[in-house]
């Protein structure tokens, strides 16, 4: 399965980060990797998660983020292919 | 001026137009109780039997009035009462506001007595909930627990406020409620949908609770007539058209009626309005999409292409998106399509082994009831039977359990939706197995002086399971077999209702006659333990799998 990544902007308070890997508990998705950062604004955490699914698993993670209250903005990121 | 959490929570439901609440008192909630005691003349309490009970009726309450439902308990076991109603709540979509007690802050998480973490028991089955840490958030945590219950797809919020954050002072502000036209994700053209209209030669439309919840009931009569579709319902779509409507072929899937199957099956074009394609309603995925478009409207975007991919996705509130095709679309003509569902529709028949059968009793209570009646289920056969008999005429007059299928639910919803209409007439049809949950509410309709008419079709087992038990497990009844004594026009007198057993329908007509205006009824129809549900689509079958007899 592809991994991907998805960037949260999410409100800093206790509580956020369950309700967040809940929601991919649920539907049974292992978290590979997570990253959690307060931003310059230390009302707001920035998230990096990264997953493993396909299309549907990826616009259906965004979707159902996108609906939680204290999830500001989320960005799937294109698959970066870099070499020099 | 200084006003108590306890007096600040009564401000907030005042403001946001809440003249009833339902609930039960406890320990942790004697503040706020103390402050509904003062203000009785401004907010009406209903105390039930069981917390359970004050869920479903604040959730019946929704339903029928359109508002938001309140229900406040206690901490500990008050508090996981209402679970299952919340959950009913969440998969329903139904705007519900809990509020719990709980113990001091300074006790939280120490395993006090009557403690726990309702925040996290209820977060997979709520839109979001709150816990009121500090007295200065609490007016806005309950301006917002409004906001989003009632606003978008709508949903249950609960808020866990502290016994100490009710007793504790802060300067109140009064916070007018938002506008509940919540920003809705823009997604989809609606350019294509109405080229996917105009190019269909046989459009059929599968209409849901987000009709009924956008109330568009008008505006699907007018598109499906504008576009000469036939209609099939979601139960929770039940009421989003009048059963009179001659394209209207009733509840579609699994329970649903033959011609809305074989209409679906032979459509070149399904339009899906507010429904999220419950397995359900869709059985095999792959037949259910073959051969035809789907176009998918719906508040939520992420239902759309959830279960079923379609071609066309749009996001919006359905009473407006289907204002600005009909803005557009031109009136059609399509006279073969139209004959094959009328004549789809009249064909249907259903047999009923026996003169007193579920159909009968349902279409004699039927003819007993107002179209504006309120009709309230339980969950099992009686249910698909309410669905496939009772004719439907007027938008939100059914309460039943849809998404979460909670047996239980009717008696408490049918005393919320009676009182949210101002004590009009309202008849449960149950059972003996669902009604066994939670018939203790009947001592709630007794006390409120409810007209419910409680109509218990008793066959003396679970149905729906023995039916499964008989289809699917070669007849091995496990534990779906009740043998109980239990005599439910006795225990209706008991409980200080009117109690009669009908076991004819000159009986039960008898027994209809003299239902009391003021105080519920209870009426025990014995039926044949094995009385099916027909037709039935197999789980995972499609329209020529369809069981008719």
């Amino acid at each position: 399965m592809e991994k991907f990544t998805i960037e949260l902007i999410v409100a800093n308070r206790y509580g956020v980060l369950n309700r967040i890997t809940g929601l991919y508990a649920r539907r049974g998705y292992n978290i590979d990797s997570l990253n959690v950062n307060e931003t310059a604004d230390p009302q707001f955490s920035r998230m990096l998660i990264v997953s493993r699914g396909d299309a549907y698993i990826q616009t259906q993670m965004v979707r159902q983020l996108s609906k939680l209250y204290d999830v500001k903005e989320v960005t799937l990121m294109a698959t970066v292919n870099f070499k020099k | 001026m200084k006003r108590s959490g306890a007096q600040i929570i009564i401000e907030q439901l005042c403001v946001h137009g809440v003249t009833t609440v339902f609930g039960y008192p406890g320990s942790a909630v004697l503040p706020l109780y103390d402050e509904l005691y003062k203000n009785a003349h401004r907010i009406r309490h209903i105390i039930t039997a069981h917390e359970q009970g004050a869920a479903h009726a604040a959730d019946g309450y929704a339903r029928a009035s359109g508002k938001t439902g309140v229900v406040i308990t206690t901490s500990g076991p008050g508090a996981t009462n209402i679970v299952t109603g919340i959950a009913n709540a969440y998969l329903d979509s139904v705007p519900l506001v809990a509020i719990t007690g709980n113990v001091d802050v300074p006790l939280l998480g120490k395993d006090s007595f009557q403690e726990v973490d309702i925040v996290g028991i209820t977060q997979p089955v709520v839109k979001h909930n709150f816990v009121v840490r500090d007295i200065e958030e609490l007016a806005f945590i309950l301006h917002e627990a409004f906001r989003i219950a009632g606003s978008g797809r709508k949903g249950p919020v609960l808020v866990d406020i502290p016994r100490d954050i009710q007793t504790k002072l802060c300067t109140y502000q009064e916070m007018k409620p938002a506008d509940t036209a919540a920003p809705i994700q823009k997604h989809g053209d609606l350019q294509e949908a109405i080229q996917a209209i105009k190019g269909s030669k046989r459009p059929y439309i599968y209409a849901g609770g987000g009709v009924v919840a956008s109330g568009a009931q008008e505006e699907l009569l007018e598109f499906s007539r504008r576009i000469c579709a036939p209609v099939g319902l979601s139960m929770m779509g039940m009421t989003a058209l009048p059963a009179s409507y001659e394209w209207n072929l009733g509840m579609c899937g699994m329970h649903g009626t033959e011609a809305a199957a074989i209409v679906e099956s032979e459509s070149d074009l399904l339009i899906a309005l507010g429904v999220r394609f419950s397995e359900r309603a869709t059985g095999d995925i792959e037949a259910y999409r073959k051969n035809r478009t789907i176009l998918h409207i719906d508040i939520d975007l992420s239902e759309i292409d959830k279960n079923v991919p379609s071609q066309i996705g749009i996001c919006g509130d359905i009473k407006e998106v289907l204002r600005s095709l009909l803005d557009t679309l031109p009136q059609r003509e399509n006279n073969a399509w139209q004959q094959r569902a009328a004549q789809l529709k009249s064909t249907q028949n259903v047999s009923s082994q026996n003169n007193f059968s579920p159909k009968s009793i349902i279409e004699t209570v039927s003819r007993y009831c107002r179209s504006d009646t309120l009709i309230a289920t339980d969950v099992g056969q009686h249910q698909i039977w309410t669905m496939l008999y009772y004719p439907f005429e007027k938008c939100r007059t059914l309460l039943t359990s849809g998404g979460l299928g909670t047996m239980g639910y009717g008696m408490g919803a049918a005393i919320g939706g009676c009182i949210a209409m101002g004590g009009r007439q309202t008849v449960l049809f149950t059972s003996d197995g669902s009604f066994g949950m939670n018939l203790c509410e009947l001592a709630t309709a007794v006390s409120q002086e409810l007209p419910i008419v409680v109509v218990i079709l008793n066959n003396q087992s679970l149905g729906m399971v023995r039916q499964w038990q008989t289809m699917f497990y070669e007849g091995r009844y496990s534990q779906s077999t009740l043998h109980r004594k239990t005599d439910f026009a006795a225990l209706a007198d008991a409980f200080g209702a009117i109690g009669y057993k009908a076991a004819t329908l000159q009986e039960l007509e008898n027994a209809l006659q003299n239902a009391p205006k003021v105080g519920p009824m209870v009426i025990d129809c014995p039926i044949n333990i094995d009385e099916k549900v027909l037709p039935m689509i197999p789980p995972g079958g499609c329209v020529e799998d369809i069981i008719t007899s």
